[in-house]
Parts: structure tokens; C-alpha cells; sequence
């Protein structure tokens, strides 16, 4: 049986490449059925996100399932091989199983660690299993991918870091509150970025939103998508020693928020933290806030510096999550070399039954009928002298399963027991 | 101090307890319902510290602030009448904190003036000071564990005020965590620290006499005390974090230290 992964990826070819390889969802399951019609195909899946388009097939030892792909690709996108073939890549047996669990933790990303391939190879599996494609040893080393990124999640802190500047806004405010449960948020000027923020915020658990903004109506309209209060622009300073979490974004050319302010409201609220998120351009808060003790204020180039550490955090991860891969390639192969030699150990074992069987009956015709007692005996002496016999041959075919010499050693105990084919 | 007027002082000081009791539950649960009592019981127990203090000076024909524990609990019952005070006017509730376990453990020390028998039986004399050491090696144990607390957080902090996380950053706990870790240890610590120098003071004024107080290792171990009492005053009152906390939960972790070893080189000193 060959295993063979092949496709496209935003690292192979450009959008313009992947878009004419991409399969709609309504369109996965026929191809599903007419790549797995095709002469030699065993399994089939195939993965089509924005980022990449992947089909991984099994077939018979004698078919080339590359030339079977590319047959598959010409007839249900029109579009030139010489156009594609630059761009595609090929992985078959490890380096194809090894692929495959590196795109399912995430590796393979654009973003390393970001949780939605893990979503979409599950949806791609569901088509494939629902259109008849998955069966067998493919489902298993699809499904086993789930469980790789499941560890990988697990035990790296690969997917731990917040990647966008709203995420990271999160994070940062977990850093500084512990749990966001019951913390209030201030939103100073309604723009779409401080209602992303709060929206992030809110879904973490902040308890209430608070939003004020130069056009009330405005500041009215956004504090209902939060089922929030708005509040009078000129009452809002008043209001900040109670405000956990303060965001502004609003357009006012000069600082709505001074140093002198701050320190009352810090005072007032008797030091306990306030994290100030100001995404205005011009910044909307004098930058020396970030002085006063207790209060953290991070500007939009801050909380973009905090993403870059973070995506250089995921990559010295995703060192310790290749281990992992690597790890869980090397016992998926071992499974398989296991695998392949299981037939030869049956029949040997068979074998050897057979002739034991044949020399009890035998035994029983020239000196029998025997007491249940002598049967029992009987039973117990043949099969004990087998089983030593066996475990030798068996022990060396283990050994040598997965090995290049392997096959020939298999072949001379295959000959010297007449294990059939 | 004439016989009647200890008497009233200890009337006064069980009354008093009352608000130490007030100060460990503020402390360990965050809740502050037994106020109302205790602020009865204070305002009952200035009544009979003020006729402490009467019956003393009659008996004396003097201001009664001759000798270090008249002084002591005139002291105390100034502290008293000025918090009632404060508070008639301000309704400073959270004052209470800092002035009830100080107004207590200062006229109980006062009570200690006149000597009493001392110990009949070896074992409850052994087991009291089992208790205070026990009592102070937990205390000691909670103040490690706010330092060590503290110290992350300065780390922390500046990790979230430097704007560019380092490891440290990704592997420390949240601001919120410690904060938390730090309320909890430093309340708890307190409130083993007070039972155990309330412990101390009557196992020695019963093993010492009055001479105890003369002990520097005593000394030492109320300013280490009262230190404590400030800070735990300062983080609930003022809700000092990160820098200042940590350096004053150092110092008197520092305190801690120099009282312990002041045990061991000067306890022996005075022997009955």
C-alpha cells in the first residue's frame, strides 16, 4: 500500500494558484467519490482551506497515486499542469504521515499554533468518512493526527500567545487582572478597533461596559452591542476610578487623558491596577500615564511589539513541538513495520498449529483412545515445544520488520516454515 | 497597679478583643460584619479603662503614668478616644484595622504590670511555649511566602511596564494571582504573628514577672510587630502594591530574622 500527500500551501504558491485548486464544500463530496472510483485508490481526503489545498490518497502497491492525483486534479480543475506542478509538493509513506501531523498541529501554518486547521482537518475528515473515502489504515493515521496536535496543544505552549493586536489586549489584561470576571471596561470614543477590544473583553469575561463618545447617539448605539451603558463625554473622567480597563480610540487631536487625572483616579481607587489601552492615532493619553504605579498604558505600537514577542515565543514552541512530531512519527512507524510483518507472524503461527494438530491425531490413532487427563497433557507438551519453537522466528522477524536487509531474512523463515504467501 | 484597677484594665482588654477579633476576620475572609460589635465593645471597654485609670490615680494620688505599664494603658486609652472620635466624625471604618489589635496588645501588655503566681504545672508551661513557637515558625512561614509573592510581582510589573516580554513574562503568574497570594499570606501571617507575641507576652509575664518587658528580644518583637501591623494597615487601607509592599514585607521579614536571632542571644539573659 502507498501513502502519498500532495497540494498546494500559502508557502508553495501564491493565492492565485490555490484559489483555481480550491474545492467549495458543496463540491467536496463528488470529488471525494470520483477520486476514490479511480482505479488502485484505497482511502482518500481532501483538506481545502484559504491557505492550502492538500489531497492525501492510499493505494495499491502497483499504482502510481501521484500520476492518479494529477489525473484527478487535470479533470476537475482546468487548469494547466505546467502552471500548478512548480507549486505542488509530494510527500509519500514517513515523510507524508509526518506532514500530515505537522499541518494538523499546526506547524505547517501561516500562523504556527493557530487552532483552526486543527477544525478544518476534522471537517475535511467528516466529508471524506461521510462520502465512503475513509475506512481504513488512512482513517486511522488521520484520526491519529488529531490526537498529535491534541499533545502538541497540550504540552508546548504553542497556541498560548496571542497573535492579533484584540487578542493580545486580552492576554494582557489577564496578565494584569488574573481573571477578568466582574472587571468594568471604559470605552472612550466609538471606533471599530476599541469595539473589537471590548468585544474580546466582554467574551472574557469582563462584566460591564461602559462607553462614552463626543456624539452621544454614537456612544449609544455601541454600548447596546455590549448591552453596556453610555455615559455623557463630559461625565466619563469622573467615572475612571471605578473603570478597570480603560480603551480609547477617539479622534480628539490632543491627550483626553493626562497624568494628573490618572494619579487622582489611582488614588481614588486606592492602587488598585488599571490597564489603559489606547489605539488612537493621535494617542489619545499622555504617554508618562505609564508611570504612575499601578496603571498600565499600552499604545497601539505597544501591544503590536507584545504580538511580535509572542509570535517569537510560538516559534521556540514550535521547536519543542517538531520533537513531538518527530516522536510520534517514529511510534507511527513502528506500528506500521509492526503491521506489515503481522500476516507473515499469523501464517507461521498457523503453520505450526497445523502440524501440531496433525501429529496429536496421529498419536491418537496409533495409542489412543486416552484418559481426558493424558489429553490434556497432550495439549500442553505440543503446544509449549511450538511455542518455543516460534518464538524465535518471530522475535527475528519483529526485529527486522521496517529494515531494508529485513526481507530477506522474512523470505528464508517464510521458505524454512512453508509460510504461504 | 492597684489590684481593683488591673481588674478593669483586664475587663477592658477582653472587651478589646473583641476588635482584634474584628481585625483577624477582616483580614482572612475580606469581611468586615463584626464592626458594629466590635465598636460596642470598644466603647464599653473605654468605659472601664477610663475607671481603670481613675481608680489607679486615686489609689496612687498621681497622673497614673508613673512606670512603663500605667503609661501603657493611658496610652491605649488615648488611642481609643481618638479613633471614636475620628469615627464619630469620618466613619473611618477601615482604621479600625490598624487601631484594634494595637489598642489590644497594648492593654493587655498593660494588664501585665503586677506579677502572678507562677507556673504549677510543667506540662500546660511547656505546651504554651510549644504553641507560641508553632505559632511563630507558621507566621514566619506566611511572611516567606508574601516576600517570595512579592518579589515575583516586582518582576512581573515590570515586565507589564517595559512593554517588551521577556520570558519571564510568559512563566510568571498574573498581577491579579500574586496580589491575591500576597493579600492571603500577609492576613494570615498577621493574624499567627499576633497570636503568637499574645501568646509570648503572657507565657513570659508569667515566667518573668514584670521584668520581661526589660528584655530587648522583647522589644524588638513588638517593633517587629508593629511593623507588620503598619503594612497589613498600609496594603488594606491605602492598597499599597508592587514596590513599596514589597520592600516593607522584606523589612519586616528582615525584622523577623533579627528577632529570631535576638531570642537566641539575649532570651537567656533574664532567668527568674
Amino acid at each position: 500500500m502507498k501513502l502519498l500527500v500532495t497540494g498546494v500551501s500559502h508557502k508553495t504558491a501564491p493565492v492565485e494558484v490555490r484559489e483555481s485548486l480550491a474545492f467549495r464544500e458543496e463540491t467536496l463530496p463528488d470529488a471525494l467519490a470520483d477520486l476514490k472510483s479511480r482505479e488502485g485508490v484505497h482511502e482518500a481526503v481532501i483538506l481545502s482551506t484559504c491557505n492550502r489545498v492538500e489531497i492525501t490518497v492510499t493505494t495499491d502497491d502497483s499504482t502510481d497515486p501521484q500520476s492518479i492525483v494529477d489525473t484527478f486534479l487535470a479533470d476537475h480543475k482546468r487548469v494547466a499542469r505546467e502552471r500548478i506542478s512548480a507549486h505542488l509538493y509530494h510527500a509519500e509513506g514517513r515523510d507524508a504521515i509526518h506532514h500530515l501531523f505537522r499541518v494538523a498541529a499546526s506547524l505547517d501554518s501561516m500562523v504556527v499554533g493557530e487552532p483552526q486547521i486543527l477544525g478544518q482537518l476534522k471537517n475535511a475528515y467528516g466529508a471524506a468518512k461521510n462520502a465512503g473515502c475513509l475506512f481504513g489504515w488512512l482513517d486511522g493515521l488521520i484520526t491519529r493526527s488529531f490526537s498529535v496536535a491534541k499533545r502538541v496543544r497540550s504540552e508546548t505552549g504553542i497556541g498560548q500567545m496571542a497573535v492579533s493586536v484584540s487578542y493580545a489586549a486580552v492576554e494582557l489584561a489577564r496578565k494584569i487582572f488574573g481573571s477578568l470576571s466582574g472587571r468594568t471596561i471604559l470605552i472612550v470614543g466609538a471606533g471599530k478597533m476599541s469595539e473589537l477590544a471590548a468585544r474580546h473583553l466582554r467574551r472574557s469575561g469582563a462584566s460591564h461596559v461602559f462607553v462614552t463618545n463626543r456624539t452621544h447617539e454614537r456612544a449609544v448605539e455601541m454600548a447596546a452591542l455590549f448591552q453596556g451603558t453610555p455615559v455623557e463625554y463630559s461625565r466619563f473622567h469622573g467615572m475612571l476610578p471605578e473603570m478597570d480597563i480603560v480603551i480609547t480610540s477617539s479622534g480628539a487631536p490632543e491627550y483626553v487623558l493626562r497624568k494628573e487625572e490618572m494619579q487622582r483616579a489611582i488614588a481614588a481607587r486606592r492602587n488598585k491596577p488599571m490597564f489603559v489601552i489606547d489605539i488612537a492615532v493621535p494617542r489619545n493619553v499622555e504617554p508618562s500615564v505609564n508611570q504612575i504605579d499601578n496603571i498600565f498604558l499600552y499604545d497601539i505600537d505597544d501591544l503590536q511589539e507584545v504580538v511580535n514577542a509572542n509570535l517569537r515565543e510560538r516559534m521556540k514552541e514550535a521547536e519543542h513541538a517538531e520533537q513531538l512530531v518527530a516522536e510520534e512519527v517514529d511510534r507511527m512507524m513502528a506500528r506500521l513495520k509492526i503491521a506489515e510483518v503481522t500476516p507473515v507472524i499469523v501464517g507461521l503461527q498457523d503453520q505450526l498449529e497445523q502440524i501440531r494438530c496433525g501429529e496429536i491425531e496421529k498419536v491418537k490413532r496409533k495409542y489412543g483412545p486416552f484418559t481426558p487427563e493424558q489429553e490434556e497433557a497432550l495439549e500442553v507438551l505440543t503446544r509449549g515445544i511450538i511455542n518455543k519453537i516460534a518464538h524465535g522466528p518471530i522475535s527475528e522477524i519483529r526485529n527486522h520488520a521496517g529494515h531494508p536487509e529485513g526481507a530477506h531474512v522474512i523470505a528464508a523463515i517464510r521458505k524454512a516454515f512453508r509460510v504461504q504467501e | 497597679m492597684a489590684e481593683m484597677s488591673v481588674i478593669w484594665l483586664r475587663v477592658a482588654a477582653a472587651l478589646y478583643s473583641l476588635g482584634l477579633l474584628h481585625a483577624i476576620l477582616t483580614l482572612v475572609r475580606r469581611r468586615e460584619n463584626l464592626f458594629r460589635v466590635a465598636l460596642a465593645a470598644l466603647t464599653l471597654g473605654a468605659v472601664f479603662h477610663f475607671v481603670s485609670i481613675v481608680e489607679e490615680g486615686l489609689a496612687t494620688n498621681l497622673c497614673p503614668i508613673n512606670n512603663f505599664y500605667e503609661t501603657l494603658s493611658m496610652g491605649a486609652f488615648l488611642i481609643v478616644l481618638v479613633f471614636l472620635g475620628v469615627h464619630w466624625r469620618y466613619k473611618m471604618e477601615s482604621l479600625s484595622v490598624f487601631v484594634f489589635p494595637l489598642v489590644f496588645i497594648m492593654a493587655m501588655v498593660a494588664t501585665m504590670g503586677n506579677p502572678v503566681s507562677t507556673w504549677t504545672n510543667q506540662v500546660v508551661r511547656k505546651t504554651w511555649l510549644t504553641v507560641h513557637i508553632v505559632l511563630v515558625l507558621l507566621g514566619i512561614a506566611a511572611l516567606l511566602l508574601t516576600a517570595g509573592a512579592s518579589v515575583l510581582y516586582l518582576f512581573q510589573e515590570r515586565e507589564l511596564k517595559q512593554k517588551k516580554p521577556h520570558a519571564l513574562y510568559y512563566r510568571l503568574p498574573a498581577l491579579g494571582t500574586l496580589d491575591d497570594l500576597i493579600s492571603k499570606a500577609m492576613g494570615i501571617g498577621f493574624v499567627l504573628m499576633t497570636l503568637a507575641v499574645i501568646a509570648a507576652s503572657t507565657w513570659a509575664f508569667i515566667e518573668h514577672g514584670t521584668r520581661w518587658i526589660t528584655q530587648p528580644s522583647i522589644a524588638i518583637s513588638f517593633f517587629t510587630w508593629g511593623t507588620y501591623l503598619a503594612l497589613v494597615f498600609l496594603r488594606t487601607t491605602a492598597g499599597w502594591r508592587g514596590r513599596k509592599a514589597a520592600i516593607m514585607t522584606i523589612s519586616v521579614l528582615c525584622l523577623s530574622a533579627l528577632t529570631w536571632a535576638a531570642h537566641v542571644r539575649f532570651g537567656v539573659i533574664v532567668k527568674p
